[in-house]
């Protein structure tokens, strides 16, 4: 557990707003996004979110660890992003694309 | 015998000390006391009449300076009439002795070296100066560093010449970033009549590969002006705001017979406590009182200062909330209805609440950046407190400056503020503090949803189960020495007015954890040590666990074991998103697995018993062995089985391919 500047890619963020890169299309947007963009950015950029692949139980956890780093949400908040995080950001989701 | 009378006369060895030493030379016991009379009437008319001997130099500088063995027939030294002043004569190696016991230094934190061997030699007859042998001398200047931080008492750190310098550097490094006053001496092993010959562990200018990380760096010029050359060292190191000090000389001068003065710590050093600007703090004073909305930030100054007590009371005068960022200690409690939590990035814009803060004042935090934003943002009035004067205005606008020791500067800025509050004033404080109160309960309530993590139960263990299961075993005042960084702290409730205290890392040099908290129990024996380290830190620094098995220091360890380096990681996956790495799942430089490090294995090497755990039930058990093993004065070590989480991480990583069995041909 190594660690010189960054736990977990979240204590050192600045504030960045990276909304675009976010999923998102013309249907209804999930009512989690909106949390996920006021919630989240105050801390960490959108690359925890591009890479990662994993079920909703598993985007629930890593929501709870944050709480663990202080985040404060209510269980509302947590479950419409871990819902939110679970169908956008699930196993069956397309990878991020690679860089250019 | 002169060497004893010596020695007694300078209060360097007790009564008993003195008679031991005399009968053991081949007195019998009658004849050393009645030496003891006779030298004790001495003793009493020290500080009547008698004068300083003025130091005479020894022949001219150039010539060779002949070697005395310690016990050297050469007059006695007539005792000083200064009060804290005592002439010495003796080995630049027993000068160095005394000037560390004159200094108020207990105990010395050492590697061995043969260059030192005089100072070795002063010790036998110096009980009350405590050599504490450290088998590798990063893990013992931490050691040295955690007794300092945990006693406020000088120690000094010494290792064998630039050797044992280079290896000492990180912690040296660590005291620096952190201001921990650190004091470090090694001997330059060229002999100051052969240098600069290529010899044996010589490097040019050694001192000045401190320098840069060390508040002040010295080569005493003559074997006469050690003590000087220690005294100085100690002023700087101590005097606020505090760092390491490094401080060297020819290995011979240690052998050399010196005549010098040797000055209590008092006479020296001013240890100044510097009251703010009377009309600053009027002005800050006046900036709080007329807030919407003010916000205190802490800092370890608090806390080297022993002024929490203040900070609460000024923080509810005005019904302001507290936060803090990275810090070691808790500088503020965190059950206190005013605490509204540490920022969790380090921006206040992290924070939940207050989101729009109009006043801001830091009291006593270095404030550490690590990115391009400044932490206290641009637009709030900002009062800066501190000690630490020459970082002040650097990066943030600073309204107010107030340098000052942060335990007077709270003072007065109590009584100006309290001297402003009309009653207006205070229904609007009171007003304000109702505000944070109830956000302060209700994030306090969600601070404890954490136990809803859908993995509390899973085996590995999840980093904030095992936290929080600590949190619950730990005593009311434990210590906790934390060096897990990428494992968050919560649930421990610090209180630095005697409740649970926290000594944080600051400086990120890994492998202070273990030693550090070593350091900690020496100089706080009664309290409840716990030393939280990940594996990758622990395995930078485990020697210390030798020092606790050999003092009987009882520390419990708790390694926070995922098998690799976490927070590297994830810091490359942020900076190479969507990369190779993170498409082929090959990241060449964090995974400690394959074979895994067997912690409790380890610790039994060094003497210390403990365990591997792997399940939430386990822990609650082992924690309960670890209680009985620290009760009896044993440390203990449980070598918990952690889960890895986050982007890129497979069940089994990937391993760099490097077969030594593929391209050797012999089997030898």
């Amino acid at each position: 557990m190594k660690f010189l500047l960054l736990a977990t890619g979240f204590m050192w963020g600045g504030l960045v707003l990276a909304a675009p890169v976010l999923a998102q299309d013309a249907a209804p947007q999930h009512p989690g996004r909106a949390v996920v963009l006021s919630k989240c950015f105050q801390c960490h950029t959108d690359a925890m979110f591009r890479d990662q692949r994993q079920d909703r139980r598993a985007w629930e956890a890593t929501i709870y660890r944050m709480v663990g780093r202080g985040a404060l949400w209510t269980p509302e908040e947590i479950k419409v992003m871990a819902d939110y995080l679970g169908a956008e950001y699930g196993t069956a989701a397309k990878p991020a694309a690679p860089p250019r | 015998m002169r060497e004893l009378v010596a020695q007694y006369l300078s209060h360097s060895i007790s009564r008993r000390g003195f008679v031991n030493g005399l009968t053991k030379a081949g007195l019998t016991a009658t004849a050393a006391q009645s030496v003891l009379g006779a030298v004790t009437s001495v003793s009493l008319a020290q500080g009547a009449g008698t004068t300083t001997t003025p130091y005479t130099p020894q022949g001219n500088a150039t010539a060779p300076v002949p070697y005395l063995p310690h016990d050297a027939d050469a007059p006695a030294r007539a005792p000083s009439a200064i009060a804290g002043v005592k002439p010495f004569q003796g080995t630049g190696g027993a000068a160095f002795a005394e000037q560390l016991i004159a200094c108020g230094v207990k105990y010395v934190f050492g590697n061995s070296a043969s260059e030192d061997a005089q100072f070795y030699e002063a010790l036998v007859d110096r009980a009350q100066l405590k050599y504490v042998l450290t088998p590798h001398e990063g893990p013992g200047a931490a050691m040295a560093a955690g007794y300092i931080k945990a006693s406020g008492e000088p120690a000094v750190v010494m290792q064998a010449g630039v050797v044992g310098m280079v290896n000492a550097m990180g912690q040296i490094f660590n005291a620096w970033k952190e201001q921990t006053p650190l004091v470090v001496y090694s001997y330059r092993t060229d002999q100051s009549r052969r240098a600069g010959r290529d010899g044996f562990e010589e490097v040019a200018n050694q001192e000045q590969l401190a320098q840069p990380i060390t508040k002040y760096t010295w080569l005493a010029r003559r074997p006469d002006m050690i003590p000087e050359t220690v005294r100085r060292a100690f002023k700087a190191a101590w005097t606020p705001p505090f760092g390491p000090a490094y401080i060297s000389w020819h290995s011979d001068y240690n052998d050399d017979r010196v005549r010098t003065d040797i000055i209590a710590q008092q006479q020296f050093d001013p240890r100044m406590r510097v009251r703010p600007n009377p009309d600053e703090v009027a002005q800050a004073a006046k900036l709080l009182v007329e807030a919407r909305m003010p916000l205190l930030i802490v800092g370890d100054e608090i806390y080297r200062a022993k002024a929490a007590v203040t900070a609460v009371k000024l923080a509810e005068l005005l019904g302001m909330p507290v936060t803090q960022v990275r810090q070691l200690y808790a500088n503020f409690p965190e059950t206190h209805p005013l605490w509204v939590g540490n920022t969790p990035a380090a921006n206040l814009a992290s924070l939940t609440f207050p989101k729009n803060p109009d006043v801001v004042i830091n009291v006593g935090n270095k404030f550490q950046h690590n990115g391009a934003a400044p932490i206290v943002p641009r637009g709030p009035k900002f009062i800066d407190m501190r000690i630490d004067f020459a970082s002040m205005g650097n990066v943030m606008l600073t309204e107010v400056p107030l340098v000052a020791d942060v335990a007077l500067g709270l003072d007065d800025l109590y009584a100006a503020v309290e001297q402003l509050m009309t009653p207006a004033l205070k229904a609007k404080a009171h007003e304000r503090a109702a505000e944070v109160r109830k956000f302060a309960e209700q994030a306090r309530t969600l601070r404890a949803l954490v136990v809803n993590n859908p993995e509390w139960d899973n085996s590995p263990l999840i980093a904030d189960r095992v936290t929080y299961e600590i949190a619950k075993f730990s005593d009311p005042d434990a210590i906790i020495v934390h060096e897990a960084g990428s494992v968050a702290m919560h649930s421990f409730d610090f209180d630095p007015r005697g409740g649970r205290e926290l000594f944080f890392y600051y400086g990120s040099h890994l492998g202070s954890g273990v030693g550090t908290a070593a350091g900690v129990k020496l100089a706080r024996p009664n309290q409840q040590v716990i030393c939280l380290v990940g594996d990758g830190s622990f395995i930078f620094g485990p020697t210390a666990l030798w020092n606790m098995a050999r003092l009987e220091l009882p520390v419990i360890v708790v390694v926070y074991n995922n098998h690799a380096y976490s927070g590297p990681h994830s810091r490359v996956v942020a900076n190479v998103p969507s990369g190779r790495m993170v498409q082929t799942g090959q990241f060449v430089h964090d995974y400690l697995g394959n074979p895994d490090m067997n912690m409790a294995d380890i610790a039994r090497g060094f003497g210390v018993n403990g365990e591997v755990v792997e399940t939430p039930a386990q822990l609650r058990e082992a924690l309960a062995r670890a209680r009985v093993h620290t009760v009896e004065g044993k440390p203990y070590l449980l070598d918990v089985q952690v889960a890895r989480r986050g982007v890129g991480w497979a069940e089994k990583p990937w391993v760099p391919p490097i077969r030594l069995a593929e391209i050797r041909q012999k089997r030898v």
